[in-house]
């Protein structure tokens, strides 16, 4: 513990002379009895210190408070919807005109199964991802922010 | 006369619509946050969530936000209020000694000084004293956080913790002694 004022001065003050919220005058009194009083002087050098080290702290903000990337521009916002649009509709009509040939040629049973058996197991997997997604998005606490 | 009213371009034009500004405004006000909620929690985890929840709050609440406001002292009080909440609900531990900072927290010392030892000096107290806000109760560590870590004005922080200003100085006064006090007893009697 740090030593008492004598003449009981209010510490208090000390703080606000210290962070230069004083009023002018009380500025000048708390100055002026610095200059008298030890136990002050020690209890003030001790707060500076103590300030200067939280001051000079610094925080280290991790990557991932960051936003995520999203188009800038018009011209970038609609290349990229149709981008995605025109790499769907390729994905569908290929995969779609593969399984056709696949479903109509001569190829045996069992490879016909292995390979629709592979795509129905992918499917289930999918729509199982894509049911939780939907009922995530109706519970997300930031769905209404427009980012 | 008019006063002159300085207004924030990035609020305005948030405010307006302006996509850009506000994931600015969104990026501040995370930053922010998380300072804020970290060291009141002492749980990054924590602070990242409660950090999320008050980019929320200010992009809803942005209109009634008055532009001419600092945006650190609105964006406090929010986070402030998500931390007494969920304390409250007993979903934050309280702040425990962390001597996981290097793993966790990662504290960033600027240090003007250019002598060697007196650096390492501030370094050990930095992180002794970040370790002692464990032991300030919750009003407490709240006014440290906000002056001397946020480095609010008195009247931002009055306006923040709804007292009067003369109970900003007082508080902020035993809260510093009672840090003071930690640091002295946890170095054993030394100075800090």
């Amino acid at each position: 513990m740090t030593a008492t004022c004598p003449d009981r001065f209010d510490q208090a003050l000390l703080t606000g002379y210290l962070d230069g919220e004083l009023t002018q005058a009380d500025e000048q009194r708390v100055r002026i009895h610095l200059e008298d009083c030890a136990a002050c002087r020690g209890a003030y050098g001790e707060l500076v210190t103590l300030r200067e080290a939280t001051m000079t702290t610094r925080l280290d903000e991790p990557n991932d408070l960051q936003w995520d990337e999203r188009p800038r521009g018009l011209f970038s916002a609609l290349s990229r919807g149709f981008g995605w649009l025109v790499l769907i509709v390729w994905a569908v009509g290929t995969a779609g005109y593969g399984l056709w040939q696949l479903a109509t040629g001569p190829e045996n049973m069992a490879e016909k199964l292995m390979v629709f058996g592979g795509l129905f197991g992918v499917t289930l997997l999918f729509v199982s991802i894509l049911v939780d997604r939907l009922r995530t998005a109706r519970t997300d606490r930031y769905r209404e922010v427009q980012r | 006369m008019e006063a002159v009213v300085s207004l924030d371009p990035m609020v305005v034009a948030a405010q307006h619509g302006d996509a850009d500004a506000r994931e600015a405004l969104a990026r501040d006000c995370a930053a922010i946050a998380w300072r804020v909620a970290v060291r009141l929690t002492g749980d990054p985890d924590t602070a990242r969530d409660l950090a999320q929840d008050t980019v929320v709050r200010c992009l809803r609440a942005l209109d009634r936000f008055h532009a001419d406001r600092p945006l650190a002292p609105w964006v406090a009080q929010i986070v402030r209020n998500l931390v007494r909440d969920a304390a409250r609900r007993q979903r934050v531990r309280r702040l425990e000694p962390l001597h996981r900072t290097s793993d966790d927290v990662v504290l960033e010392p600027v240090d003007p000084t250019p002598d060697p030892e007196a650096r390492a000096r501030r370094h050990q107290l930095q992180r002794l004293v970040w370790q002692c806000l464990a032991a300030l109760d919750e009003a407490q560590r709240e006014i440290i956080v906000l002056r001397d870590f946020e480095g609010l004005a008195y009247d931002d922080i009055a306006h923040v913790l709804g007292v009067p200003r003369g109970t900003v100085m007082s508080r902020l006064h035993r809260a510093r002694r009672r840090l003071a006090d930690e640091v002295r007893r946890r170095t054993r009697g030394g100075s800090p």
